[in-house]
């Protein structure tokens, strides 16, 4: 859990160059575009629809929400329109590229035609706003270059002088310093991203065309996997309460080592393979505490915010099925109770499941046998929200409202629609609301002209209050329009009201108390996150004991660097200090376990629990 | 400061029309109020900003509320000047130099963390070994604006104090280059990427970079307080306006508008203007001949 801390902050750059999971600022809409076009041109089956969109449209995370075209040449619409109709990807990379490189040089040579107009300024910081399509790749490709363009842009802002206020605090501008850092960024501009031609790109990258087009300086450049603008891959507002049973029962999670281990390993990119790892996705990312995260969302890879296609080219290309098979995140509350795993059905084990997740999913290396029990092990403590509107058996109790009980006794009537048939029939009340079965409703289509059509588990209606959209895909918005989907699609003939009893009886059924996590004062999302991160840190008291360096490497990695990056969400900013001091005795006793000194990493841990205690009042 | 932080979020700007702004929302005619907004990296992300809270206010006040974006203070001062504006927002130091000027009056300041003050720091790389002032000597700093007092003039008078310069023309004998970045967050970019040996801005301003670099950074230099960004008004402004515009603000506070308040700039709140709070403002800005 302990991302959670960082969402609270807006941060300012590429999701690149996050350690952690962070929201994007906005980009600029050719900017956006732009990287959009990289993303999605290197997924197969590249999907041409949705890049025309990012073109032709107004996309997430662009600002203004305009269309990128309404901000091209007429010339470099035209050669945008063509690349895109003709579904060439390299002529798409040369023609986004150039469009977004020449934007950069006219906006300078505005800027440079007034350089003492309060709008030079304007034009400068839009051309800022362009470069930064690039700049990831540059400062990957050519940290010499990425430098001197740093310095020139800074040079080219001072040299834009002020006007001052009420006479004063003026700043002169100086024509020559700003011609001089111009040439600079244009000189670069225009041999790396203003060329008439581009070498053919296995992959679309930012990379300069100098180094991309040498083969053995962009083999040798690593260019860490970022995602592209509206991609949201930070918790969910407001986060959703997570319900354990044994800390619901009175008992610390440091006492239970093995939730605790598993505990931090859901929260630990460490578990995945690139590029999953280096985005710091976590099993959290997209099931925030224990529930889902309904604003998760991947362009290229989301029809709609709340899930994503997982078997898709981007987190593991081996696992790519080359489908356009977007699925709804199903939330994880009650999961002991909701075998078989999978929208499909297909597993019966949930270690097993985990371990497929872990590894063909997310591109994993196989876990350990003690990391997939620390997992399941944790993830069986997940429980449904308390509802009292219904009963042990899921009957509704005398909390639910009247058309909630309408609805009870047409969710248990059978339908000719249903094949005689009730809701109730497949959402069996006394067993969560589910009967573990997969069926085809209709919902899939087969895979071929007389194909067998896929199944879907039967989902439990258990707190189905906070888990929308719904169906396998996500395709049904509300319950309201589930109701409508079965009513239409199976005939069941309701009126207006029945639907409505129908769908009341739905909300009571799948309700949930205090569904989200309430913070206020100290109880900041930053102190969740550090007692959450001490809770992992105690695990310490296993491992060290038993020398077990390959699972604190795992700890240690996961935490040491996650607690710094959390300060940044403190509210106490002042005791940001003591929490980097905390994050290096971890790391120090990282480093004590790896060099085989387990006195130096008791003597370390130690230290840590000592001044945690010190620190504690301060820390929130 | 660091509220301003959630509206210095990237490197984009409007195209502002030949008059110096850009319109946004509906006309207040005659008997509307007018908001002039600043704006300090990302004009365009404003103009939403504007449009979401002049619909508010104007719902709230019953009355036509229109915004739009300057090109700089300055635009804003003068528009307050000459009746194009009767509202703005800007920091400590061009609220003093507008009052002096048209006698512009501060309404509201901005809370952060509870207080409606917050310091400049100087920002140095931890790994930079620059300790003090003193190590800056022949080196590379960037301020953010000349108009920010914490993002200039207070850290600058950190180095008048010290002795190590003389006034604000000694600054470009001290140090090896001076740049003005243009904001906070391009300043501490500047700094985080090493492209300049320290910063200047809002203590706050760390948090305008990413989580790693914040770690990889620290302060050298505090300033004194200084008062939080205000709320203004233009003179002659009618009373009762303003004090219905100065309510409705208020009850921003109130946790049910608090989401509005990310379309201001991002404080935590508001309080009422206290103009004594500016003294020690007026007074600097006397020392450094910005005021008579």
């Amino acid at each position: 859990m302990k991302h959670l801390a960082l969402f609270a902050v807006l941060c300012l750059f590429p999701v690149a160059a996050f350690a952690t999971a962070l929201e994007q600022t906005p980009w600029a809409p050719r900017a956006a575009a732009y990287r959009l076009t990289l993303f999605m041109g290197n997924l197969s089956p590249v999907p041409w629809q949705r890049l025309e969109q990012s073109w032709e449209q107004p996309v997430a995370g662009g600002v203004p929400a305009v269309p990128a075209l309404s901000r091209v040449t007429t010339e470099e619409a035209a050669a945008l329109r063509a690349a895109l109709k003709a579904r060439d990807r390299q002529a798409l990379f040369g023609a986004a590229t150039r469009a977004v490189a020449h934007g950069i040089l006219r906006h300078l040579a505005t800027a440079g035609a007034m350089p003492d107009a309060p709008g030079a300024t304007t034009e400068v910081t839009k051309a800022r706003a362009l470069f930064r399509a690039f700049e990831d790749g540059i400062r990957a490709g050519d940290p010499q270059a990425a430098r001197a363009l740093g310095r020139a842009w800074l040079r080219l802002s001072s040299a834009l002088g002020a006007r001052g206020l009420a006479g004063v605090t003026a700043q002169p501008s100086d024509r020559q310093a700003f011609a001089e850092a111009r040439t600079v960024i244009e000189t670069y501009l225009r041999a790396n991203y203003a060329a008439a031609e581009f070498a053919p790109r296995a992959r679309l990258t930012p990379l300069p065309e100098t180094i991309s087009a040498s083969a053995g300086r962009a083999a040798d450049t690593p260019l860490p996997p970022t995602l592209p603008p509206g991609a949201h891959i930070a918790p969910q507002r407001p986060l959703p309460r997570l319900v354990l049973q044994f800390e619901e029962a009175g008992i610390d999670e440091s006492d239970l080592p093995l939730v605790a281990y598993g505990d931090m390993l859901f929260d630990s990119p460490e578990i995945f393979g690139s590029p999953a790892r280096d985005l710091k996705i976590t099993c959290s990312t997209c099931h925030n505490r224990s529930d889902i995260n309904r604003d998760f969302f991947i362009p290229g890879l989301s029809r709609h915010p709340g899930g994503m296609d997982v078997d898709g080219a981007f987190f593991n290309p081996l696992f790519n099925d080359r489908a356009d098979d977007h699925l709804d995140t199903p939330s994880l509350r009650g999961i002991r109770f909701t075998a078989p795993y999978g929208r499909d059905g297909r597993e019966a084990s949930l270690r097993q499941f985990t371990r497929d997740v872990i590894v063909t999913e997310f591109a994993g290396p196989e876990p350990t046998p003690f990391q997939l029990d620390a997992l399941v092990a944790y993830m069986r403590q997940f429980d449904f929200l308390p509802n009292p509107k219904i009963d042990r058996t899921g009957g509704l109790t005398a909390l639910a409202s009247e058309a909630a009980r309408r609805g009870e006794v047409l969710f248990n009537t059978p339908f000719g629609g249903l094949g005689d048939r009730a809701c109730a029939s497949c959402h069996v009340p006394d067993r969560d609301f589910r009967d573990g079965l997969a069926h085809d409703i209709g919902t899939g289509r087969p895979p071929f002209e007389g194909g067998t059509a896929p199944r879907f588990e039967t989902p439990t209606l258990r707190n189905v209050v906070f888990t929308a959209p719904y169906m396998h895909d996500g395709a049904v918005p509300t319950l309201a329009g589930v109701v409508a989907w079965f009513d239409e699609t199976k005939s069941l003939g309701l009126s207006a009201g029945e639907r409505a009893d129908l769908t009341a009886y739905l909300e009571a059924v799948g309700d949930g108390e205090d569904p989200y996590q309430a913070f206020g004062g100290r109880d900041s999302a930053f102190r969740l996150a550090f007692d959450e991160i001490v809770t992992f840190a105690s695990v310490l008291e296993t491992l060290l004991p038993a020398r077990d360096a390959d699972n604190i490497a795992v700890l240690i990695d996961t935490i040491a660097a996650d607690l710094a990056l959390d300060a940044s969400a403190m509210v106490n900013q002042a005791a940001k200090p003591q929490v980097y001091e905390l994050a290096a005795i971890l790391r120090a006793i990282g480093d004590a376990s790896a060099g085989g000194d387990w006195p130096e990493a008791a003597r370390q841990w130690h230290t840590f629990k000592a001044r945690r205690a010190e620190y504690d009042e301060r820390i929130y | 400061m660091q509220n301003r932080r959630r509206f210095l979020i990237s490197a984009i700007a409007a195209s502002c029309a030949a008059s110096g702004g850009l319109y946004a929302g509906e006309s207040a005619g005659e008997d509307g109020l007018k908001l002039a907004f600043i704006p300090q990296e990302n004009p365009e992300k404003l103009l939403g900003d504007v449009q979401a809270i002049t619909g508010w206010l104007s719902a709230r006040m019953d009355v036509p509320v229109s915004g739009f974006v300057t090109f700089d203070h300055a635009a804003a001062v003068e528009a307050m000047g000459n009746g194009d504006a009767d509202i703005s927002f800007m920091g400590a130091l061009p609220f003093v130099l507008a009052e002096e000027r048209i006698g512009a009056v501060a309404l509201l300041s901005e809370v952060y963390r509870g207080h409606p003050g917050y310091a400049g720091r100087v920002f140095v790389r931890r790994d930079s070994g620059i300790a003090s002032l003193a190590d800056l000597q022949g080196r590379d700093i960037a301020f953010a604006d000349p108009v920010s007092e914490s993002g200039y003039l207070y850290p600058l008078d950190l180095f008048v104090r010290e002795g190590l310069i003389a006034g604000a023309e000694g600054a470009q004998g001290f140090f090896d280059r001076v740049f003005f970045a243009g904001g906070y967050q391009q300043a501490m970019q500047a700094m985080a990427e090493g492209l300049v040996d320290a910063a200047a801005a809002s203590q706050y301003a760390d948090l305008l970079l990413t989580p790693g670099q914040q770690a990889e950074i620290t302060f050298i230099a505090e300033s004194e307080p200084i008062p939080s960004h205000a709320v203004i008004a233009r003179p002659g402004l009618d009373a009762d306006l303003q004090a219905k515009f100065t309510s409705v603000m208020l009850s921003l506070n109130a946790p049910e508008n608090r989401h509005l308040l990310a379309h201001l700039y991002g404080p935590d709140g508001y309080v009422v203007a206290d103009p004594n709070r500016y003294e020690g403002v007026r007074e600097i800005a006397r020392r450094y001949g910005y005021l008579k």
